[in-house]
Order: C-alpha cells, then structure tokens, then sequence
C-alpha cells in the first residue's frame, strides 16, 4: 500500500513575491507590532530629544503669566476621558502654573464625561499647591447647552450655575462674590479636542471680549490658527507638543514631555511606511507597464506572422 | 395657527436676541437671559430624551433577540447600573465615581488609543502618489507630521511645517470660515423672517 507524498510548503510551486509587491502591500499585522514597539521603546528608553518652544505656547504661557494673585481665571475642561492622554497634561501644566501664581480658579465642563476628569486633576494638583475648594478654586461641573452656558455666564456665573459640583450653593461660594462675569475675570482657558475653542472665542470672546487661550488635540490645533493670527484667541497649545513645550516653560516634568519621543517615533515610523508604500507603489506602476508593452509587443509580432502566411 | 405661531414665536425671540447686542435696555437683556434659561432647561430634556430612546431601541431588540442583542443586553444594564448608583450613592461617592475611573475612562481612552494603529495602516495604504495634487497633499502632510513632534526640530523642518500652517492652512480655513458664516447669517435671517421652515417639520 503506497500513500501518496504530501508536497511540503517549500516543495509547492510557490511564486516568489516580487519586492514592489511585498513593499506596496505590508501585512497590517506587521504595521500594528511596528507601531506598538516604536511607542513602547521610547517609553522604557527615553531619547530626550530637543523641544523648542513655538510662539502660540510662548503666548499661552505669558498670559497666565502676566496675571497677578488673586487674579480670577476660568478654566474649561472640554474634553472626555477619549482624550486624556492627549489633554491631561495641558491640564495639569495649566493649573500647576495658575496655582502656583496664587491665580483663583474657577473650572467647569462642558461634556457630561468631564466632571471625573475635572475632579481628579483638581483635587491632585489642588492638593500639591495646598489650595482649598470654594476660596481658591471652585468646581462648577457640568452643564447642558454649551452656547447657552457660555453666552449666560458672561451675564452672571451664579445664575448659570445656581450650584457648584457639590451642590453647594453658588452665593455662599467666596470666590464667585468677587467674580461673577467675564467682566470680573481676567483669562478663560479652555482644553478641548473639539470646535469648543472656537466657541468659547465667538461667545465669550466675541459677545464679550473675555481673554481666551486654548490647548487643543493636534488635530484640532490645525483649525484654530485663524483666531491665534487675528489675536481673538490670546494663544494656544496644540497637541502632546503644546503640552511638552508649556511644561518645559513651567519648568515641570510631566506626561507632555515624557510622551514626545514616543510620539516623534510614531511619526517617523508612519513617514517609513508610506516612502515605502510609495516606492512601492512606483516600481509596481513600471512593472506593470513593462508587461503591457511586453504584450502589446507579443500580439504585434503575432499580427505580423500572420500576415506574412 | 399651527403653522403660523411657531413662525410668529421664531421671530419674536429671534429678534429678541438679536436686539440684545444693539441696545443697552434692561428689559431686552432680563428677557435674553431668560430665554438663554430655557435653552439650557430644553437642551437638558433632550438629554432624557436620548436616555429613553437609547434604552428604549435596545430594550426591544433584546425582546426581538435581534442580531447582536447580547450586547444590547450589556448597554442597559450599564445604563440602568450607572442611573442607579448616582441616584442612590450621589455622583460623588460611592460606586460611580469608581466605575467613572476604573471602566469608562480605560475603555474610552483604549478605543481612542487603537486609532493609533489604524492610522498608520490607512496612512501607508492610503497615501499614494497616483497623481501631482495627491503627491503634494502627501509631502505636505509628511512636513506637517514630522513638523510637529521633537524630531522634526531636530531635522529642521518644523519651519516648514509652521509656515504650511501659517499661510496655506489659515487661508483655506478662513476662506471657509467665511463661506460657513455667510451661510450662517443667511440661514438665520430664513428663520426670524419665516421663509426657513424646515425646522417645524415636513408639510410646513
């Protein structure tokens, strides 16, 4: 009884892949352990590599800056916990900055997922600066209708919030009797990856000439050059960058800075894949050609046989 | 009336705020405050109302056992979970808090984190340079991408890719940021003076 040989992988008749091919058409498998390993490495090894400051950072950085204590500031957190990575550390960098000004912080939310946000990072940097809820700071927490919050707290931050996060009332709150308008608060900083930063400019910027500074997602900072030239928004960080150059300002190391190899790697590597993919794509086009010529020139000939029998 | 007193309602409030940024008058600014009340006690409606509709589509697909069900299952329970513990526990103590922590923000942020992969895989097969206006599309966006992070100082092309932000990118944006407002303004205009009626339904 005979049984029949089982061909073996490398006895079947394969093709070989050609290299256009292989270059044009990467595993997406391999592209998704590429970036894993591209984002982990500089995280176990960081290459600190340089930052320098842009001027929207240096702008951010100087309005809060020029501000004195006891100064009032609101500060919106726009964004839901999707984004953290991202806008925490502008976060965090911001207030570290205000509270370490002795600056009175009045924050809010314009997102039903921000309130966790907000009082985490609250209570962290609240507690490292010794500050106290009510008399340094206040959390309003959320509220519906963003446009209607923002164009009713330029008349009055009480009656737009009759209650504070923790339902204490807004008039037994100190540091609401000593600002109760955009009139009364010198800077309103929002950190969103949505179009909130061009809101806040319109409303409260717009309606009511309230200072604006924004940190926003990378993405997002795109679209938000317009107002920044124009000076309707005093300044503005734009994604992990903004974030690493506001903490490198405010001399602090934080998730910004420690997260910029990481993502200069990142980048580079999708820059790679798409040469690649490029190139690729190029010595496929010519290979391509070469063999619709080669036919073209095979039926020709063909023809030509033909007619001379 | 039923057509003609959400018309009549349009205009009234319409130029109500519209008033408001042209006059100093008390009487104008206390109403344009009030109505800026009821936009937000609406908007907090609307809020219910997609709580309700949401439990509402995924409790008769689990009755139907659609396809998919089981996880309609998992949606109402997290809704119903999560109403419950604010109510019994307040938003600020107790289980919610620590559901916010530990299970919606690691979720919402992994889902965000994954875009990572599949922008680098959609990047590499999407950006190709078939033709002059794609081939541009992509030095710019390599400038941009590189522009923006360490390296690219390091490089020394973030001058570039700022100066690709500062005056190609701020021109487009506002040529359409012009467009948007004027369509803006013109939609606006419909409404108060009734000519708009989309907003009152079909047949209006």
């Amino acid at each position: 009884m005979t049984t029949e040989a089982r061909p073996s992988k490398t006895d079947a008749a394969r093709p070989r892949r050609p290299l256009h091919d292989w270059l044009a058409n990467v595993d997406r498998r391999v592209i998704f352990i590429a970036v894993a390993v591209a984002t982990a490495l500089p995280l176990i090894f960081p290459l600190n590599l340089p930052i320098k400051t842009s001027r929207e950072a240096r702008a951010y950085y100087d309005e809060i800056e020029r501000l004195q204590p006891g100064d009032e500031m609101i500060f919106v957190f726009d964004y839901e916990p999707d984004l953290m990575a991202e806008l925490d550390p502008m976060s965090i960098a911001t207030l570290r900055h205000a509270f370490r000004k002795d600056i009175q912080v009045i924050a809010l939310t314009d997102y039903p997922g921000g309130p966790g946000i907000a009082e985490r990072i609250l209570g962290e940097v609240a507690a490292e600066y010794g500050k106290t809820h009510g008399t340094d700071y206040v959390f309003l927490g959320y509220n519906p209708d963003y446009s209607a919050t923002m164009l009713r707290m330029g008349e009055s931050i009480q009656a737009t919030f009759p209650t504070d996060h923790y339902h204490t009332p807004s008039s037994e709150l100190p540091l609401l009797q000593e600002a109760d308008r955009y009139a009364e608060v010198e800077l309103l900083a929002t950190v969103t990856g949505s179009a909130l930063a061009e809101y806040w400019v319109i409303f409260a910027g717009g309606s009511y000439g309230q200072r604006i500074i924004a940190g926003n997602t990378a993405i997002q900072a795109v679209l938000i050059y317009p107002y920044f030239q124009t000076g309707q928004l005093s300044g503005f960080l734009g994604g992990l960058k903004g974030a690493a150059e506001y903490e490198k300002l405010i001399g602090t190391e934080g998730a910004g800075l420690r997260g910029m190899d990481a993502q200069s790697m990142a980048h580079l590597l999708i820059v790679c894949f798409i040469i690649l993919g490029n190139i690729g794509f190029v010595l496929q086009r010519r290979y391509q050609r070469r063999l619709e010529r080669e036919q073209d020139g095979g039926a020709k000939r063909e023809q030509g046989d033909g007619v001379k029998r | 009336m039923k057509k003609t007193g959400p018309v009549v309602f349009g205009f009234l409030i319409g130029v109500l705020m519209l008033l408001h940024h042209f006059t100093p008058s008390s009487w104008i600014g206390d109403r344009y405050n009030n109505v800026l009340d009821w936009k937000q006690v609406v908007f907090g409606i609307t809020l219910i109302l997609g709580v309700i509709s949401l439990f509402t589509y995924h409790w008769k697909k689990i009755e139907r056992r659609a396809e998919g069900w089981g996880y309609s299952v998992i949606t109402v329970a997290g809704l119903i979970f999560m109403i419950a513990v604010a109510l019994i526990f307040t938003p600020e103590r107790g289980p919610y808090p620590w559901m916010f922590d530990h299970v919606q923000a690691p979720m919402q942020a992994t889902m965000f984190a994954l875009l990572a992969f599949y922008v680098a895989s959609a990047s590499y097969r999407a950006f190709r340079a078939r033709n002059f206006h794609a081939a541009l599309l992509l030095t710019a966006g390599v400038i941009v991408m590189l522009g923006r992070v360490s390296l690219g100082e390091l490089i020394g092309i973030d001058s570039v890719s700022t100066w690709i932000l500062d005056f190609p990118n701020t021109a487009a944006k506002r040529g359409v940021m012009i467009g948007v407002g004027l369509g803006m303004t013109a939609t606006a205009i419909k409404i108060i003076t009734g000519i708009e009626r989309t907003y009152l339904g079909k047949g209006a």
